[in-house]
């Protein structure tokens, strides 16, 4: 178990290192950087809602959106570049696993991804306090009560989309061991995240009473299958304190993320385990 | 259990194209690659011998046949720690320098922390790439990145060594010194098993050979019988004159043996390019 460990932690250290190094990485970093940075100066289309809102809503949608790029294609990437340059041959004749070499793949583009969040997010909070030290000045000034945002809530919220971010990489490392390119890989990789962002409208309509049993049965396939990634998109809750988000539901998401991650990565290893190199 | 690799009645089948057509690539292949020798195995592109290593490292699954490797089923990792492999064109990730490279694969094949610098200095020295270890993996040459795919493979010391076309690409002077490496792997008791075309270099490194042809195994045997004809001799002979040369002829006739043919002896070119090239590496 030791050695295992072991292994897939060199393996999820190259890929690291490897996915670090892509200019693919660096420029959507940089994008996504300057469209928080940019969302100061674009805070006066903030059509009344606010311009804490308005800063965290483009701030927290690049990091969504480019995040979900990067973990479809990198993840892809990574995955196909030792496939196709052959140096998964010279790994797996190794005493490696596959599922080992799964994993330490998935490991080494989630550190890439926790990265990617964790940058975004600090630029975020650092936008989001200067901006609040100056609303709350004028606030004060003009007597009323002045609109935070919560430092608990942001790191919450970074939680949840890392973990969001893993539940991508493990379906888009599911899809790569069984799909024999990389453009497929993205483009199906994709769609499921697509579908998971709308996994709700299918959730509302399983609930809905239907007298077609292959329509409930599409239904339940569906909400099972289908991780629902609307539900970590927690930020106006947690760190503008919109909504109340009691404990026992992040806990929840949390759970259900997990449960998606391991059960997709278990799918991917049994599709691998069996995949000619 | 005196066999480094045993493949009894290998068949290996591919499914090509949406209506799943079946290619043959090894067809009921059997094999005793002995320990402690340098087998080679020879065909040409297609005829299955690729397939075969791959088959026996674990890599493709086989249609039919059972595979053993130093006794142990090949497809288990027991089997995968006590070999090596070099594959076809190797290819390694750029941005790291041989020496991460080569501990980064001592890693992965179990090697301990405490013999792991040790180790990896060792490989590194086999393949006379000490030097050039702290350069990145992106600057190598050809040459160079066989000897580094050379160290990954031996650094954790396996008695079996499987090499896919070690010298492919590579120039007279680093073939030489791949060759020297095989046998110094030989010397120290490894088995080596490689798979190639150039027939020349294998003849020289290689104890035994094996020659596949679409999927089948067409001869079997040690270099020295396949490649002998028994009932034919050369003498080579300085300063002859043609009186000597009459005296020689008329001797033997009397024997009732005759001479068929008399040329000059040659060297070969591999010999002469080798010989002016000398200390020269593509380092």
């Amino acid at each position: 178990m030791k050695d295992s460990l072991r292994r897939t932690l060199w393996i999820s250290r190259v890929t690291f290192l490897e996915a670090v190094r892509q200019r693919f990485f660096a420029f959507l970093l940089v994008l996504s950087a300057a469209m928080v940075l940019s969302s100061v100066s674009l805070r006066v289309f903030d059509f009344g809602h606010g311009e804490l809102k308005f800063i965290a809503d483009f701030g927290f949608g690049g990091m969504f959106f480019f995040g979900s790029v990067l973990a479809v294609v990198m993840t892809a990437q990574l995955f196909f570049s030792e496939i196709d340059n052959k140096t998964a041959l010279t790994l797996l004749a190794k005493p490696l696993s596959r599922p080992e070499f799964l994993l330490g793949k998935f490991f080494g583009a989630w550190a890439v991804l926790g990265v990617f969040v964790l940058v975004l997010a600090s630029l975020q909070g650092v936008v989001l306090w200067a901006r609040e030290q100056e609303l709350v000045a004028a606030a004060e000034q003009a007597g009323r009560i002045p609109t935070t945002f919560s430092v608990v809530g942001l790191c919450q919220l970074v939680l949840l989309q890392w973990l969001r971010l893993g539940v991508v990489i493990a379906i888009v490392l599911a899809i790569s061991s069984l799909a024999r390119t990389f453009l497929f890989t993205v483009v199906v990789g994709s769609l499921a995240v697509v579908a998971g962002q709308l996994q709700w409208i299918a959730q509302d309509a399983f609930l809905r009473p239907t007298d077609s049993p292959v329509y409930a049965a599409f239904l339940w396939v569906s909400t099972r299958l289908i991780p629902n990634l609307q539900q970590f998109n927690l930020a106006d809750a947690l760190v503008l304190g919109s909504s109340v988000v009691e404990e026992g539901a992040l806990i929840s998401v949390g759970f259900s993320g997990l449960a998606y991650l391991v059960a997709y990565l278990t799918l991917g290893s049994l599709i691998f385990r069996r995949r000619e190199i | 259990m005196n066999s480094a690799i045993s493949v009894r009645h290998l068949t290996k089948d591919f499914r090509i194209g949406i209506r799943g057509l079946k290619l043959r690539a090894v067809d009921d292949l059997s094999l005793e690659i002995p320990r402690g020798q340098v087998y080679g195995l020879l065909g040409p592109n297609g005829c299955g011998k690729s397939t075969t290593l791959k088959v026996v490292l674990g890599l493709v699954s086989a249609t039919a046949g059972e595979i053993s490797i130093l006794g142990e089923p090949s497809a288990t990792s027991a089997a995968r720690r006590r070999t090596g492999f070099l594959p076809e064109a190797p290819y390694f990730h750029k941005f790291l320098t041989g020496r991460e490279l080569v501990r980064y694969c001592a890693q992965l094949s179990g090697v301990a922390a405490s013999e792991l610098d040790a180790a990896v200095e060792d490989a590194l020295g086999l393949a006379a790439m000490n030097e050039a270890a702290g350069r990145p993996i992106g600057t190598y040459s050809k040459g160079m990145l066989q000897r580094i795919g050379f160290a990954q493979a031996v650094v954790h010391d396996p008695e079996l060594i499987i090499l896919d076309e070690p010298t492919a690409g590579v120039d007279p002077v680093g073939s030489a010194s791949i060759g020297r490496m095989i046998h110094a792997m030989r010397d120290k008791g490894k088995t080596v098993v490689l798979c190639s075309h150039l027939l020349g270099q294998v003849e020289q490194v290689c104890d035994r050979v094996a020659i596949m042809d679409r999927g089948k195994l067409v001869l079997e045997g040690a270099v020295e019988d396949v490649l002998s004809r028994r009932d034919r001799h050369v003498m080579t002979i300085e300063s002859m004159t043609p009186a000597a040369r009459a005296a020689a002829e008329a001797a033997l006739e009397a024997h009732g043996a005759k001479i068929t043919s008399i040329t000059h002896p040659r060297r070969s070119l591999e010999d002469l390019f080798r010989e002016l090239v000398t200390g020269s590496r593509d380092a």
